[in-house]
């Protein structure tokens, strides 16, 4: 859960003596708690969400809990506490209330700086797959990914021009046949795909996990490379390099061995390499051509025994030097860079500088930073990402009734296909163009095959391209009710069932996608809503019918947030059409309020109302990247700094390069918290 | 590579877990009775009760009101205590098997509010946490009963445990939490085998493992250095990468041994075309009761397929056009009849495998089904309801003759599916006293 501070709580810079602290605590905080909060957090046994603001007594019982701080500074910026209606804090008191947490929430960050550790985990399918790629220079694909969603057919995407172009070729067939048209090592069989955690990525250090039957398969897969016929010196860019046999020119065949050994590790290790290890593979090595294996099958040997190893497999950092968080050291800046920006290993420019020590330098690293989002393998990034943040493999289980809406289906295909790469390509414009975030919710141009611009106006596929090739084209939209990454059709089918739309779930996905904050997981006993209406319900609209299971107080909290959110998009139909009223001739009621502040009628005011709380929307984009970035949750020490670094971002208004570049300048990027014991470890997170 | 007695071969939870499990010394006796299995069979999104709980014929269907903790049966539909067992229509596949089987009801496990309903009872069906006892994670997930189970017994086989699963994964939308119902600890997944051909060569497939051999030691060696580097929460994680490879290098020397056995097992490699699926779950199923048979592990689960599977599917041999399972399970009166012909259809499953079971003679006369306890059970007493109380539960063959066949038993109200873990686990040899929230034994069940 990620906010934006209140900006008064940049003014204090320094820290308070203790004493106008606890002054403000007796004077300001505690009375304000006593009169609003305790009634339902703590007072005769009551204590609503598990926050109990009645036992906290005295300045120290507060000062440290982070975690709780940050909560209240959330729920009273966002006017989300007390309850709409429960008597509210008067503007006064809130602003200065909002000061003393914000204070006391900094003083509890900086004063054992320490961020949370991100796990050691394993790569998932898809790093792995480019890190061979990249390890061995290959022309072809290491093995087919069938979850891949967007597929460059014809080469378009080049960020060093700054430009998306036009037109782009691509194909799309997730999970379908396709991928067989890709070239690859053929013979090779991967590993399962990962799944992404249920908020989060599928590069989760906690989800992350190994067991034999995985090892297995990791075992097999690094043999599978090398047996495969198509690895060789025409696939392979560094076959000459490492698997040629050097014949007769090679002078003393240990040092070739040795030299050759040292220079996979190193790549494929991304890291120093002791003459201890390089000595364990030599003896391989030399054990093998002793029975009488060629040379070339004997680096391959190696080749899979380097991808069988943990060095190889696992993303980590050494252990730190003392108890508190501190910075990380170069290699593992690289490594950081690399799996953030191209889903892969570090490049040989990457591992220079950090071999160097350079790549901490500041402007170095910000140099580098800028080449990597210049580099074609940003793609990977855009493979991976943005299909993740907005959650589109929903999409591709999505099946709107035959009956209702035949032309959905053509062939062996759905038009969910075409729909599902709008928003991608949406995204890798902004990307690339340097665009301002917020104009992933409102821009004034998508990018649609004919099939989707048909459906957009008539509701009918027009002409039917099978997915295996489509050409989208750069188009403007003009009607502020169409593009941006909600208000498109992938996203509105998905978040509909067979038959109708379904807004909780839309408002759910709201929640978590745009705001990067998801509700809560339901609670066990919810009725669900009748398919067909009960008697007497069937002139109601949604909206009305939903209404009777918000009387429970119960479920009015987490409802009253998300329910608004999901209900301003009924006017996109469960197939993302529009329509004005219901089948039963009822207008559709798109009307509602943002966070208590801002009433919005229909989706474009809706879109409005986002608009204006445009810092909300940025620092929640932020979290999910910098959540990706250090493959874990991101805790209150982190929200401060991220905070931090979209301050250097306002002024151009948020420009999607330059937020990824404050990321990596950010500390909780360039700082590790790998703790050497339990004992050592300070008490903040 | 000899393994001290003392030495942990097992994998263990992640986070440092503090679940301290006693090494239990492998008792070398000779065997003088057949080796005792344990497997289960995972029914997701639970059954209509109406087909299934005998006295529920007559009960109107939920319209999903009540759920969890609150009873949803009429109080005195039947006694607690031990009945004659009457089949019930979804229960009548089991016709021709059910004198070696025995039906449980009344047994009910704790939902924990915090995470979606169906991703709690698939991946806590097995778990040894009790409500209160993991603090790092909102699901009382811990190291599950098979591998509990595992742990006791003596490490003869080659794989310690198989997780077999036929969700075929057409689409990959949910997490791993709905998908699994075995894992190491908490947070650590033990992932399934779910292509029938991958799950043959795995088990049967001719001696290429054994090359990896060459590079498993050089690797472990890595891995040693590595360690040294890390602080100390990820070394614990790590601690996976060694179990990992030496399960594997144990496996690989014990299947070498059991190579002359194995090939006398008649299952043939299955073929490479897509099957429908009640072929598919069969197949999967010969190829775990075929592991049992041969003695490559005495412990199995078998998890039909994957909790709150939304995607839409004719179920091949069933339905015309594709049907929802969970869709239809919130909407029990509109699809009443398909729900309960899929009900059915995975009975028929489990039948199936029983009798296969009890078709394969042990040296002393009893059959593999004698010496197994399997175990047909859902995290749901009601797809619709979605509660965890008086839960669906068959236990088919006796361990060994320990446990009861023939009968239906009803347990008091509140009695928890723990103690029929606790008790299976104790049949199986475990010398463990407590499992998650049991409060004891189900000595009813007992013979």
């Amino acid at each position: 859960m990620l906010r934006f501070a209140s900006i008064l709580g940049f003014i204090i810079l320094t820290i308070t003596p203790t004493a106008s602290c606890a002054d403000s605590f007796s004077a300001l905080i505690q009375p304000v708690f006593r009169e609003h909060c305790t009634g339902c957090h703590g007072e005769e046994g009551k204590v609503k969400g598990k926050v109990n603001l009645f036992e906290i007594e005295s300045l120290s019982s507060l000062a440290g809990h982070t975690e709780l701080l940050q909560e209240l500074v959330d729920v009273v910026e966002f006017q989300e506490m007390p309850p709409e209606d429960e008597p509210q804090l008067s503007g006064e008191v809130r602003a200065e209330l909002l000061v003393e947490l914000n204070r006391l929430l900094r003083n509890s960050v900086n004063e054992k700086k320490a961020y949370p550790q991100s796990p050691m985990r394993r790569m998932t399918r898809f790093q792995y797959s480019n890190a061979v790629e990249d390890l061995f220079d290959l022309k072809v694909t290491a093995f087919t990914l069938p979850e891949e969603m967007l597929r460059e057919i014809k080469p378009y995407f080049n960020p060093a021009t700054g430009v998306m172009p036009q037109e782009a070729s691509v194909g799309c067939r997730p999970l379908g046949k396709s991928q067989l048209i890709q070239r690859r090592l053929g013979g090779v069989v991967a590993f399962p795909q990962d799944l992404r955690a249920e908020h989060g990525f599928d590069n989760r250090g906690d989800h992350l996990t190994l067991s034999p039957l995985l090892m297995e398969s990791f075992l097999k897969l690094s043999r599978s490379i090398f047996e495969s016929p198509d690895f060789n010196a025409k696939n392979c860019g560094k076959w000459q390099e490492w698997f040629a046999d050097p014949g007769a020119e090679a002078g003393d065949l240990d040092d070739e061995f040795r030299s050759r050994i040292r220079s996979i590790l190193y790549s494929a290790f991304r890291s120093d390499v002791d003459e201890a290890t390089i000595d364990r593979y030599m003896e391989l090595a030399l054990a093998k051509t002793g029975s009488g294996m060629s040379f070339t099958e004997t680096m391959k040997m190696i080749g899979s025994a380097a991808l069988a190893s943990p060095r190889f497999l696992y993303l980590y950092d050494k252990v730190n030097s003392s108890g508190e968080s501190e910075a990380a050291t170069d290699y593992e800046l690289a490594s950081r860079l690399s799996f953030f920006l191209w889903g892969s290993i570090p490049d040989k420019e990457l591992l220079a500088l950090a071999d160097s020590g350079k790549l901490s330098d500041p402007a170095t690293l910000r140099g580098q930073a800028d080449r990597m989002l210049n580099h074609k393998k940003l793609k990977r990034f855009c493979d991976s990402f943005p299909s993740q943040w907005l959650q589109l493999d929903r999409l591709v289980s999505s099946l709107p009734d035959p009956e209702e809406h035949p032309e959905f289906y053509f062939a062996k295909f759905r038009v969910s296909m075409h729909m599902m790469l709008e928003p991608l390509l949406l995204f890798e414009t902004v990307l690339i163009e340097n665009r301002p975030v917020i104009e992933l919710i409102d821009p004034d141009f998508s990018f649609r095959s004919d099939l989707l611009q048909s459906w957009y106006k008539t509701g009918k596929k027009g002409k039917s391209t099978p997915p295996t090739m489509i050409v989208y084209d750069r188009v403007p939209i003009t009607d502020r009710r169409e593009g941006g990454v909600i208000t498109n059709a992938a996203v509105m089918t998905m978040t509909s069932n067979a038959t109708r739309t379904q807004p909780i779930t839309r408002g759910a996905w709201i929640g978590a996608v745009i705001f990067n904050d998801p509700p809560e997981p339901p609670p066990g006993d919810v009725p669900p809503l009748p398919e067909e209406p009960l008697h007497g319900e069937e002139n109601m609209t949604l909206r009305e019918r939903l209404d009777a299971h918000r009387e429970r107080k119960d479920c009015k909290g987490c409802h009253a947030q998300i329910d608004p959110l999901g209900f301003a998009m009924e006017n996109y139909g469960p197939t993302g059409l529009w329509r004005d009223t219901y089948e039963n001739g009822r207008e559709v009621d798109s009307g509602g309020v943002l966070f208590r502040k801002h009433s919005f009628n229909s989706p474009v005011e809706f879109k409005d109302a986002i608009l204006a709380e445009k810092e909300r929307f940025v620092s929640g984009f932020a979290g999910h990247i910098l959540s990706f970035a250090l493959g874990r949750e991101l805790s209150p020490a982190d929200s401060l700094a991220l905070d931090s670094a979209l301050d250097q971002c306002r002024d151009d208004d948020f420009q999607f390069r330059d937020i990824i570049k404050e990321i990596v300048m950010s500390e909780p990027f360039r700082y590790k918290s790998n703790f050497p014991d339990p004992s050592s470890v300070a008490q903040n997170p | 590579m000899i393994k001290t007695a003392s030495r942990r071969t097992f994998l263990r939870g992640l986070g440092g877990s503090t679940l301290a499990l006693p090494w239990l010394e492998s008792i070398a006796a000779p065997r003088s009775k057949p080796m005792q299995r344990f497997a289960l069979f995972y029914v997701p999104i639970g059954v209509v009760r109406k087909g299934f709980f005998p006295g529920e014929a007559e009960a109107t269907v939920p319209k999903f009101a009540g759920g969890n903790g609150v009873p949803l049966k009429k109080p005195g539909i039947i006694e607690a205590g031990t009945h004659e067992w009457n089949l019930t229509p979804t229960q009548e596949p089991l016709a021709g098997i059910k004198d070696k089987m025995s039906f449980l009801s009344g047994l009910d496990r704790t939902y924990l509010q915090g995470t979606d309903v169906h991703a709690q009872c698939a991946s806590c069906f097995l778990s040894s946490a009790t409500p209160t006892s993991v603090k790092d994670s909102p699901y009382p997930l811990d190291r599950t009963l098979d591998h509990l189970i595992a742990d006791s017994m003596g490490g003869e086989t080659p794989f310690r445990s198989l997780e077999f699963s036929c969700n075929s994964h057409r689409d990959n939308k949910e997490s791993i939490q709905f998908d699994n119902i075995s894992w190491y600890g908490t947070g650590h997944v033990a992932p399934s085998i779910r292509d029938p051909r991958k799950a043959y060569e795995r088990l049967f497939g001719v001696g290429e493992a054994k090359t990896y051999l060459n590079i498993t030691d050089l690797v472990l060696e890595d891995a040693k250095a590595m360690q040294r580097n890390l602080g100390y929460r990820d070394r614990e994680k790590f601690g996976e990468y060694f179990d990992s490879i030496r399960t594997i290098e144990e496996q690989i020397s014990k299947l070498e041994k059991m190579r002359n056995k194995l090939s006398k097992v008649a299952i043939e490699e299955p073929p490479e075309a897509h099957l429908p699926r009640g072929e598919y779950i069969r197949l999967m199923g010969d190829l775990m009761v075929a592991a049992l048979q041969a003695g490559l592990t005495q412990v199995a689960t078998f998890m039909v397929g994957p909790e709150r599977w939304d995607t839409p599917f004719t179920y091949d041999s069933l339905f015309d056009k594709p049907m929802s399972h969970h869709k239809m399970s919130h909407n029990q009166r509109e699809f009443l009849d398909q729900l309960l012909e899929l009900d059915r259809f995975h009975m028929e499953q489990f039948a199936y495998m029983a009798q296969k079971m009890d078709a394969i003679p042990e040296a002393d006369g009893s059959t593999l089904l004698d010496n197994t306890l399997f175990t047909y059970g859902s995290g749901l007493g009601d797809g619709s309801t979605h509660q965890y109380s008086d839960l669906p539960i068959i236990v088919a063959g006796s361990g060994g003759g320990k446990f009861q066949s023939g009968k239906h038993i009803h347990f008091e109200k509140g009695t928890p599916l723990a103690n029929l873990w606790l008790t299976q686990a104790q049949a199986m040899g475990s010398g463990m006293k407590r499992f998650a929230d049991s409060s004891g034994i189900l000595k009813q069940a007992l013979v």
